[in-house]
């Protein structure tokens, strides 16, 4: 979506001055510009504030949107030019602050101190081994004592007369006992046994370290590993003598516990436990859906776009392939949450978190990366789809010569007109003027979209049927039939073109007395609002008087209404322009200017003070764009753009309406009141809203239809005829409907079974049953 | 200049330096507030880390398979855990990240310790403050002064957290104070000292012009945090405080028991970042629209979803709709709280008089509207009281002041001595012989023009018509107006241009009103970037610990503060 508005988007080429409006040519520009903006003042004056209000609208958008912005791409580093300063929120990010390192000096500290410590080890190592070397059992016990005396000098026995650990005095009793490995002296109670296996493993690990040349795992940059090795290699060839005491070894308490740390660290290092080996597959696994993800998603657009430059085969491969990683990735994160559950004694509080975080970090994955992932076309709507992407760039390029030829004449024509117009003052009309032609220009698209059966209009409607007509009897071969009726439609047309050109008329007469009626309405409030706010402050509640912070805002409006409605207009007119432009420029629609105007265009009443419209727009938008099937649809801009435009609209009703307000919770009836006369008289169809929510299922592209003038504009775009399948067409797009769907609604069971919400679950699962009836359903219809 | 991003940044980069593989962060107490302003979990989860703990937890199990990523404050206990733990490793190895400066001799008794090799990285991160917004921080330091003075602990925090930030953004500021505080001073030298001692690390690329420092003292205006709000932030806080984002709840009648605690970030809720500078009004408003919205989204659960596009709109929404539903509950609860209080406590008249006491200069009818209020049973005793405040403080010298009136008033009300003797404290805090410069009366003829146009036009919004004091003070700054005998600069040299980085510090605390001052003045003035810090965030309450934590309580004890006070203002 980051994408589609973003505001930074430099428009370039023939720019009307005054309403932005893109035209293609010098002339064009001129034609437009004189034809657009001769009723309108056309001294200095009037562009300056136009441009100053051009600048608050942009300013505006801004203001409004920075919250989505940030939410969508973090660290955009785009500077809003309001007033002149810079938001806090979009401060160019600034490099990583300062740092300092200890780590060398860490490290020449530390190395002093392991050598030391790693020495110590070694020498009760080597000793260790020499003290075990030769068979104990079978060796005299006076031999063992001299063998042993010999490993390391023992400590006088008159140097100790108490025991340096407890402190009670050596007597013919309380006897001397020497530590084998340092020589030093204790009593029986303080002294610790050394048994052979334990010997025997902490030396032989020391040659395995050697052998292996592995490094212990602690620490990477570890060199006492492989110190120790040496040392013990020279220990491992030295001592082949023999002796016997018994079969273990006397030694301190501090000797123990020194070899005992060795004996942790020899553990820990040949020790991996289940959930590192789970987790580093579970890893593995996410980084290939991140490798394969993105691959399969451009290859599923490139090939529900009709393109051939991948095979469908080798999607659906991938597809699978993608999806068993999913499966792969649940089942081990499942796995690792249930790591050890049944142990006795159970696991650490700890370990389970730790196991529950990485499930959780999993689902989120998941949940994240799933969605994302389209379906594919079936093999025939693959067929179909390329059939149609061929017609359409066929079509694109008699529209594009059209296009040229068009504005040729309509520059000559306008010429002409333009004197006599100007002369009347006939603005109203003026503005009518554009969309007869337009029509003209959009007249392939419009007859090619039987898909729009929500017509409201019941000329459209049955312009709309005597095209799928023609385009039976062309199929049919009755060439005769192929004339009639479309002399028919020819009528029709022409019908449907002056009733436009009326309704254009009407509203704009309409415009122009709601506009007295706000200028009305608002001076009035105002009149109510400083009474109120002198007089009776008791009875008022705050709202009101914050609102008359706004006044000033407010009050620029009110000197130039009139202003007002015409950029409106004018943006409605440019809404369709650009769409047509965009479509003659790009192969696939740059969606964003389609939507663009309508944006744009959304700001004027915006700036009256009101933030819920933006807000609502947006809302609206994200659903749009997070629909998936707006995915499989390149047309879908005009979709959004159509909802856009009404929604708008009605925030003309609140900005007015707000003003009134006492309680934010108690504006309905105000609102509808006020807002009543913008929001009617131009779209028969309510509220574009309603719609959605009344046919959901109402594919997103076709626009919601009215007598609408901006209708005209959206007809226009020649990537309706995407969307126009058909109906034969319908029903499998239905079928990949429904399986996306089941898709999906796995995923949310999964989701809610993890959560625990079980009233969820069922409610899914039944749906879930339901959709695969009907798909079976389907299938069996379609076979 | 972006402070969350600073820490963000920082935090970001630990745990990329730590490479793949689970990951456990290892914080303080202090830390773990720093970390949580700028990371959500469900963020920091998708990095691997899946375990927060505390360094002095003693319940920590030995997870050899785990990584550890330490970041602590390098006080003298962190140090002691630091050794303890590396004596005898719970995890297969370390990434140490000191907040701030540690001494060699910590660095060297941390090496000693590490016998087994475990640590492979120590660094100093200077993440040492909360980040609030982007432009407001905070060292959540309560009570900074005895008297008029710094007590050393929190000095010495307050300088480490100022200079910390000074080193995340890369900045070496020259330093203005206020020259009527003795603690701004104070903090200004320790600023500096620091700096000069640490020069290498405050060798940053020149910019053409240097960054500014500028140190208040909360004393130079006791005003603002005395006074209700109505922006949204501003208003939580005040009503409900916030603390670490995080709103209490807890006492709301009737709360659920997942809203007892919620969290308000402008990082990753979209609401609250859109709304948080507006008033009450607006956000009325906009909390409709927001729950029209979810309604519309909400599927109709009794519906039982019964046709496929019922179905494929739920789906469709069940993410957001998931989001959107705990934003909505939880904006809708906040802000029905607020109004619920706001119409118990009689918030609205209470905040006009308050705004009449801070801005206007008509003595009856200000004691007339405090009288009249003091009367009002709905009026709670703390706004009767911070009532007496702001009039005390305002018509301190006035010729016919009657607080003694007031207090009388006060007392037959019910008032509790408690807040009875704040008032002189409050007095004695922030009265007019500290006051550095004239918080009431304009001095300079713009700024009674400027009144006197107010006073033809009519107030635009009678709650919202206070400034604080720093949009003045930011005002002259920006300008080079700041008169340099009030304000002067530590050192010798002077900024000769325009500074355009400025840094402000609050001794005693900023509020969230000043926030949205700086926010405002960072917008409309180009090429300027401020950041706003202080030792806390007030609302009124926690500036009354403050008042009360530094012991100026009453008249009594003012003769033992003569000397230090004759002292300050020389």
């Amino acid at each position: 979506m980051a994408s589609l508005d973003d505001p930074g988007e430099v428009r370039e080429g023939f720019l009307c001055p005054l309403c932005l409006k893109n035209l293609q040519s010098f002339y064009q520009l001129q034609s437009h510009y004189e034809e657009e903006h001769s009723g309108e003042d056309r001294d200095v004056k009037g562009q300056i504030k136009s441009l100053v209000q051009k600048a608050k609208k942009a300013k505006n958008r801004l203001l409004k949107r920075e919250g989505d912005d940030r939410a969508e791409s973090g660290t955009q580093g785009y500077e809003s030019f309001s007033y002149g300063g810079v938001d806090p929120y979009m401060w160019e990010p600034q490099e990583l602050g300062a740092v300092r390192s200890h780590l060398s000096d860490f490290k020449k500290h530390r190395a002093a101190r392991i050598d030391h410590y790693v020495v110590e080890v070694n020498k009760l190592i080597i000793r260790l081994e020499k003290l075990t070397a030769f068979d104990r059992t079978n060796t005299e016990s006076a031999k063992i004592r001299a063998i042993e005396k010999s490993v390391v000098p023992w400590v006088n026995d008159q140097d100790v007369p108490f025991c340096p650990d407890c402190g009670n005095k050596f007597s013919i009793r309380n006897r001397r006992h020497h530590c084998r490995l340092c020589g030093s002296i204790m009593c029986k109670k303080c002294m610790e046994l050394i048994s052979l296996p334990f010997a025997n493993k902490l030396t032989s690990a020391s040659k395995d370290s050697l052998s292996t040349h592995t490094s212990p795992s602690q620490s990477p940059n570890s060199v006492h590993g492989s110190r120790r090795g040496s040392i013990s290699s020279v220990s491992s060839v030295s001592s082949v003598l023999d002796e016997k005491d018994d079969d273990r070894i006397r030694c301190c308490t501090h000797c123990k516990d020194t070899l005992l740390k060795r004996e942790q660290q020899i553990d820990e290092k040949e020790h991996t436990p289940d959930i590192v080996k789970l987790y580093e597959k579970l890893r593995l696994c996410m980084e290939k859906v991140d490798q394969k993800a993105p691959e399969y998603i451009r290859m599923a657009a490139s090939l529900n776009a009709g393109e051939t430059t991948y095979s469908l085969e080798h999607a659906s491969d991938l597809r699978v392939e993608v999806q068993k990683v999913y499966e792969l990735i649940d089942a081990l994160s499942k796995k690792i949450l249930t790591l050890g559950l049944n142990q006795d004694p159970p696991p650490h509080p700890n370990t389970l978190r730790l196991q529950r975080m990485i499930r959780y970090s999993a689902t989120l994955f998941v949940q994240e990366k799933l969605l994302g992932l389209m379906s594919l076309p079936t093999r025939e709507q693959f067929e179909e789809l390329k059939k149609k992407r061929k017609q359409e760039m066929e079509r694109k390029k008699i529209l594009e010569r059209q296009v040229v030829l068009e504005s040729q004449q309509r520059f000559e024509e306008r010429r002409s007109d333009l004197a006599s117009r100007a002369a009347n003052g006939e603005v109203v009309s003026l503005r009518g003027g554009p969309a007869p032609l337009r029509k003209a220009e959009g007249w392939l698209p419009l007859s090619g979209s039987p898909g729009q059966s929500e017509d409201s209009d019941p000329l459209l409607q049955q312009i709309h049927n005597i095209t799928s007509f023609i385009r039976q009897a062309k199929a049919a071969g009755r060439t005769d039939e192929v004339r009639t009726l479309q002399e028919n439609l020819r009528q029709l047309q022409d019908e449907y073109d002056q009733q436009q050109t009326e309704k254009a008329i009407e509203l704009s007469r309409r415009q122009a007395e709601e506009e007295d009626l706000q200028r009305e309405q608002l001076q009035r409030l105002c009149e109510r609002e400083w009474e109120r706010e002198r007089e009776q402050f008791r009875a008022a509640s705050l709202h009101t008087r914050t609102r008359s912070l706004d006044f000033r805002e407010i009050r620029p409006f009110q000197l130039e209404p009139g202003r007002e409605p015409r950029t409106h207009l004018a943006y409605a007119l440019d809404l369709g322009s650009s769409s047509v432009q965009s479509s003659v420029a790009a192969e696939t629609p740059a969606p964003s200017s389609a939507l663009e105007p309508a944006r744009v265009w959304s700001g004027p009443p915006a700036l009256g003070q009101e933030f819920f419209p933006q807000s609502m727009i947006s809302q609206q938008n994200e659903l749009a764009s997070l629909n998936p099937f707006d995915e499989e649809d390149p047309s879908s801009p005009t979709a959004e753009g159509t909802i856009s435009p009404p929604a708008a609209e009605c925030s003309f009703g609140p900005s007015v309406s707000i003003l009134k307000e006492y309680n934010p919770f108690e504006e309905e009836e105000e609102e509808a009141v006020a807002g009543n006369p913008f929001t009617n008289p131009d779209s028969p169809a309510p509220n574009p809203f309603d719609d959605e929510d009344e046919h959901p299922h109402q594919r997103p592209s076709s626009p919601p239809v009215s007598g609408n003038p901006f209708e005209e504009a959206t007809c226009t775009n020649p990537f309706e005829m995407d969307s126009d399948s058909g109906p034969e067409g319908e029903e499998p797009i239905e079928e990949e409907l429904l399986l996306q769907q089941i898709d999906n609604i796995k995923a949310y069971i999964f989701d809610a079974k993890q959560c625990g919400r079980l009233d969820e679950v069922e409610v899914l699962t039944e749906n879930l049953r339901e959709l695969k009836r009907t798909l079976a359903k389907q299938k069996g219809g379609t076979d | 200049m972006n402070v969350v991003f600073a820490v963000k940044q920082y935090v970001s980069k630990m745990i990329e330096d730590s490479g793949p593989g689970m990951k456990v962060l290892l914080m303080d107490k202090e830390t773990t507030g720093i970390v949580s302003m700028v990371y959500t979990q469900s963020e920091i989860l998708q990095k691997e880390v899946y375990l927060f703990e505390r360094i002095d937890s003693q319940n920590r199990e030995i997870m050899k398979h785990l990584k550890a990523i330490c970041f602590l404050r390098p006080t003298k206990e962190n140090v002691d855990y630091l050794i303890q733990e590396l004596r005898r490793p719970k995890y297969s190895i370390y990434f140490i990240y000191f907040s701030n400066v540690i001494s060699k001799s910590d660095v060297k008794s941390l090496a000693e310790a590490d016998e087994q090799e475990v640590v492979a990285e120590v660094q100093e991160f200077y993440g040492d403050y909360i980040a609030v917004n982007p432009h407001l921080f905070s060292l959540n330091i309560l009570g900074c002064c005895q008297g008029r003075n710094w007590g050393p602990a929190q000095l010495s925090r307050t300088t480490q957290g100022l200079t910390a930030l000074l080193l995340s953004l890369k900045k070496c500021p020259m330093i203005r104070y206020q020259l009527s505080s003795e603690a701004a001073k104070r903090l200004a030298e320790c600023v500096k000292q620091v700096i000069t001692k640490e020069y290498e690390l405050f060798e940053f690329r020149r910019t053409e012009v240097p960054p500014l420092l500028l140190i208040l003292d909360r004393c130079d205006d006791a005003i603002t945090p005395l006074l209700n709000q109505w922006t949204y932030q501003a208003m939580v806080h005040e009503l409900l405080g916030i603390n670490n984002n995080r709103i209490d709840l807890s006492r709301v009648p009737g709360i659920s028991k997942d809203l007892r605690e919620v969290v308000l970030s402008a990082e990753n809720d979209e609401f609250y970042a859109n709304n948080m500078y507006l008033n009450f009004a607006e956000i009325g408003s906009n909390i409709k629209n927001l729950m029209e919205d979810f309604q519309k989204k909400k599927p109709k659960e009794q519906q039982k979803l019964e046709s496929i596009a019922d179905m494929k709109a739920f789906v469709e929404n069940y993410p957001q709709f998931k989001k959107m539903s705990g934003t909505v509950s939880k904006h809708v609860t906040v802000v029905g709280e607020l109004s619920r209080l706001v119409s118990e406590r009689n918030l609205l008249e209470v905040s006009e008089v308050e705004q009449e006491l801070a801005c206007q200069n008509d003595h009856s009818s200000a004691l007339q509207n405090v009288k009249r209020l003091l009367q009002n049973p709905k009026v709670t005793e703390f706004d009767a009281a911070r009532l007496v405040m702001l009039y005390a403080l305002h018509y301190e010298r006035h010729s016919s002041n009657s607080l003694p009136g007031l207090m009388m008033d006060l007392r037959n009300k019910g008032v509790s001595e408690k807040y009875r003797k704040l008032v002189s404290a409050v007095v004695e805090y922030g009265g007019k012989r500290v006051r550095g410069s004239d918080l009431f009366s304009p001095k300079d003829a713009v700024a009674i023009t400027k009144q006197f146009l107010k006073g033809l036009k009519g107030v635009e919004n009678v709650y919202t018509q206070h400034q604080p004091f720093l949009h003045e003070t930011l005002d002259h700054l920006i300008k080079g107006k700041l008169k340099e005998n009030v304000y002067p600069y530590l050192g010798p040299s002077t900024l000769r241009d325009r500074p355009q980085d400025i840094i402000v510090f609050i001794i005693g605390g900023a509020t969230y009103e000043e926030a949205l001052t700086v926010y405002n003045l960072n917008r409309t003035t180009p090429g300027v970037r401020i950041v706003l810090g202080g030792t806390t965030v007030h609302n009124t309450k926690s500036f009354l610990e403050e008042v009360l934590a530094s012991g100026l309580h009453s008249r009594s004890r003012e003769s033992s503060q003569v000397p230090s006070r004759s002292a300050s203002r020389r």
